[in-house]
């Protein structure tokens, strides 16, 4: 198939007026996310430091809550963040939240985080819900865990990835939180994850420090 | 000159030796190899593996096998041999309560008891009741929180929580009162609203102290003597837990159903034993013992250890090609060892570890396939093949050759299946025995006692020492030897427990235990059979019947080439004043080769 400019042009409008379309949403996912009615506030903080050894760092991209307040199949930060950061207490660690602006790379993202954690474990996400787990020693494009397709990431799965992050934290040996491959996650949302990165990425400051993020989560009324 | 080659077919491995015969003089051996055993020891199958290692030994001096003048196949030992486990003690659950179980994090920490209560209804309980909240799946730990805040605030005694989803800390850090909480109950369903019940959780670190003393439980629910009875195996079964819930579930709710473990008879030619297997692998091993050597041992029927015989004997008459009802079973080996269990009647697919006894069964079978074998592989490579001589014979041939040896001497061989013991004296007269357990029992233990479900796992831990991957850039040897990485590891064995393979791979072990406990499981594991065994084993073949009045013991076979199995023997046979150690077969072939080199040795001129 030739791929042209005009083509391309074609399925990106397709794709935004698809996005602006609710019947063309994916389903809700099928756990109807807890605190769907609660709203994410972000405070900025400052710059990011070094924490203590019981933390897990949970490293969020440029555009993460601001620009873009939902993942790729339109679970809201606040449910995304809420979870991540259940997994983590639940396990007796305490999560702490920064921002990383001077990439959109999720590998450099999340060991970034890494490295300011004093556990040295790190999540790293993306906007558009692309998830790892990393730890500081690694280089920035390995990691712990990679969670690569945001299409199948549901509230279940952010709660595991933050109860793993914590396990690895306290030294304990999780089971990788099993990985879920749609096959058709490729071609349905490549172009939509294509925006959505390019969303991120103008966001990017070049040479910014992380900040650190004060979360807290207001009932939408 | 004529040029022979021993051929020895284990169970695991083939081996040969290939050597230049003069018309005098000692052999001249020129080269050796080793492949697997292809098919089941003694039938046909095993003609390719054979060949296979004879076109590996002559190629190295640059021959062929129809070069060779001689073939000698070893007489296998007509013994095979088989493991089996069963439970001795019942699986847990009694007729009035449930268990609880043991989640990774619960929430609070001390004793609560009270009346089960769906968090639904909790609004509705009278200020001052005592109550223990039921949360389903279907609540957030902050709406629940909420609720039960609500619900001290009224006065209601909220005195500990039950929860389906992995929520406990997260309930727990949102109330208003520190309450013991206990999550990840699956069935939490099956919880009965309106019972007694108790929730216990200790300080991290600590394991509970009330729910898993049977008078703790009788306290707590007023139980009278008969029905402390029937609580003591759930008792039993959350000491050591840092948390539990107990409940007191109305009558035959859900019931127990006990299999008596049986008992074992013991035929010998000194004695008809019956031994009851509750008593434990010492007390059978004990009428094993005094009634040997055995004529058959039997099961129970009905009971575990009749269904374990029965799937033995089954097995062997499989192998064998005889009826199940023909098999006699010529020796037993009996372990004590731990079998996880699914907990019947749990509230969350709970595993207990059940006390359990491990057999390792050997049967002589009648018929000798190895003529079979020897006449196909005659016609497969069109050299001579003749029957050597007794196997154990041959492996006293072999094991001579060992610098620094002498009769009277006994060799251990320590196999895959069995546990073979010969002795020579001094005038050349050779007694040997077979006993059942070895390498693959050892393997089975691991395996269940571990709950690995994977015996090629359970395999690989048993041959290969571990490590606990601490950083990325070290790893902590199991004797505390700390050994460092210029390059990172692989990410994915971070903070794991790993098997060092001899070629540099890393297996991690797929468990959550500590590495002290995986060690501990596999010394324990390989000391009750080959420890045990090495020590029967030679008590049979002494003239004297005491090993102290051995001078030199070899050790040969597969499992003498273990990193660590040698060394246990060596220094308990050293208690006896007995030099025991490895064999180093013609100076250059460690413990392997024995069979194959006697047979070589062996061969008339």
């Amino acid at each position: 198939m030739e791929i042209n400019e005009r083509l391309i042009e074609q399925i990106v409008t397709e794709v935004l007026r698809a996005m602006g379309e609710p019947a063309a949403a994916p389903p809700a996912p099928a756990t109807a996310p807890a605190a769907a009615g609660v709203e994410l506030v972000l405070e900025e903080k400052g710059p990011a430091g070094q924490g203590p050894a019981d933390e897990v760092v949970i490293g969020v991209g440029p555009a993460f809550g601001t620009r873009l307040r939902k993942t790729i199949v339109d679970i809201p930060h606040a449910v995304v963040l809420r979870e991540l950061m259940a997994g983590i207490e639940e396990e007796g660690l305490k999560p702490r939240v920064v921002r990383v602006r001077h990439t959109s790379d999720l590998g450099f993202i999340g060991h970034t985080a890494a490295r300011l954690s004093g556990s040295g474990i790190a999540v790293g996400i993306q906007s558009r819900g692309t998830t790892l787990i990393h730890q500081r020693d690694l280089q920035p494009l390995n990691n712990l865990e990679l969670f690569p397709q945001s299409p199948v990431l549901d509230p279940e799965t952010y709660r595991a990835i933050g109860r793993n992050a914590a396990r690895y934290a306290k030294g304990q040996v999780p089971e990788p939180v099993p990985v879920r491959i749609d096959q058709m996650a490729r071609p349905k949302y490549q172009a939509k994850a294509a925006i959505l990165h390019l969303k991120e990425t103008e966001l990017v400051q070049p040479g910014a420090p992380p900040v650190e993020l004060e979360v807290s989560f207001k009932p939408l009324n | 000159m004529r040029l022979v080659a021993g051929v020895d077919i284990g169970n695991v491995t083939t081996e040969v030796a290939v050597a230049r015969l003069g018309p005098t003089g000692p052999p001249e051996f020129i080269a050796s190899a080793i492949t697997r055993t292809t098919g089941v020891k003694g039938t046909l199958p095993n003609v390719r593996g054979v060949v296979m290692a004879l076109q590996d030994a002559v190629a190295r001096v640059g021959l062929r096998v129809q070069d060779l003048s001689l073939i000698r196949l070893n007489e296998a030992t007509p013994v095979i041999t088989d493991v089996a486990m069963e439970t001795i003690t019942e699986t847990i659950i009694t007729e009035s309560t449930m268990i609880g179980h043991d989640p990774s994090t619960p929430g609070g920490a001390g004793l609560g008891v009270g009346i089960t209560v769906p968090l639904e209804q909790l609004d509705r309980v009278a200020p001052g009741e005592r109550v223990v909240v039921v949360v389903g799946g279907a609540h957030t730990y902050d709406g629940a929180a909420a609720l039960i805040n609500r619900a001290l605030d009224r006065g209601v005694q909220v005195t500990g929580a039950i929860m389906q989803k992995d929520e406990a800390v997260l309930l727990n850090n949102r109330l208003g009162r520190r309450i013991p909480v206990v999550d990840e109950v699956a069935l939490i369903e099956l919880v009965p609203p309106g019972v007694p019940a108790a929730v216990e959780v200790a300080e991290p670190g600590r394991a509970i102290q009330t729910l898993s003393n049977p008078y703790g439980i009788a306290t707590i629910f007023g139980l009278g003597p008969e029905e402390t009875k029937t609580i003591v195996p759930i008792a039993r079964a959350l000491i050591g837990n840092r948390s539990a819930v107990v409940l007191k579930t109305p009558q035959g709710q859900v019931r127990e159903r006990r299999i008596p473990a049986g008992v074992l008879t013991v035929e010998g030619e000194r004695a008809r034993l019956d031994v009851n297997i509750e008593d434990g692998a010492e007390a059978v091993m004990r009428a094993v013992e005094r009634a040997w050597p055995l004529r058959d041992v039997r099961g129970e029927p009905g009971t575990n250890v009749g269904g374990m015989m029965q799937r033995v004997r089954q097995t062997m008459a499989e192998l064998t090609g005889q009826a199940p009802a023909a098999i006699r079973i010529q020796d037993v080996l009996a372990v004590d060892t731990m079998a996880h269990q699914t907990v019947r009647g749990g509230l969350a697919g709970e595993f207990a570890a059940e006390n359990a006894v491990a057999l390792a069964a050997m049967v002589k079978t009648t018929r000798l396939p190895m003529e079979q074998v020897a006449s196909a592989l005659e016609r497969e490579t069109g050299v001579a093949v003749e029957l050597g001589g007794v196997e154990a014979e041959m492996a006293v041939l072999g094991a001579l050759t060992t610098p620094g040896v002498d009769r009277p001497l006994a060799v251990l061989d320590l196999g895959g299946g069995s546990t073979d013991a010969a002795f020579i004296a001094n005038n050349g007269e050779v007694r040997t025995v077979h006993l059942a357990g070895a390498g693959e029992m050892v393997t089975m233990l691991i395996d269940s006692e571990l709950a690995l479900r994977d015996r090629e796992l359970a395999e690989k831990v048993k041959r290969y020492p571990l490590a606990k991957v601490e950083s990325l850039f070290h790893m902590r040897l199991e004797d505390g030897t700390v050994h460092f990485f210029r390059e990172a590891l692989d990410p994915r064995l971070f903070g794991r427990v790993v098997l060092l393979e001899e070629d540099g791979t890393m297996t991690p072990v797929a468990t959550d235990q500590p590495l002290e406990r995986i060690r501990a499981v596999r010394r324990t594991s390989k000391e009750r059979v080959f420890l045990t065994n090495s020590l029967r084993a030679l008590e049979k073949v002494v003239p004297t019947g005491n090993v102290r009045h051995l001078d030199f013991v070899v050790l040969v076979g597969g499992s003498a080439l273990d990193f660590e199995i040698p060394e246990m023997i060596t220094r308990k046979l050293a208690e006896y004043g007995v030099v025991a150690g490895r064999a180093n077969v013609r100076g250059c072939e460690g413990p392997r080769n024995a069979v194959a080199t006697g047979l070589v040795l062996a061969c008339r001129r």
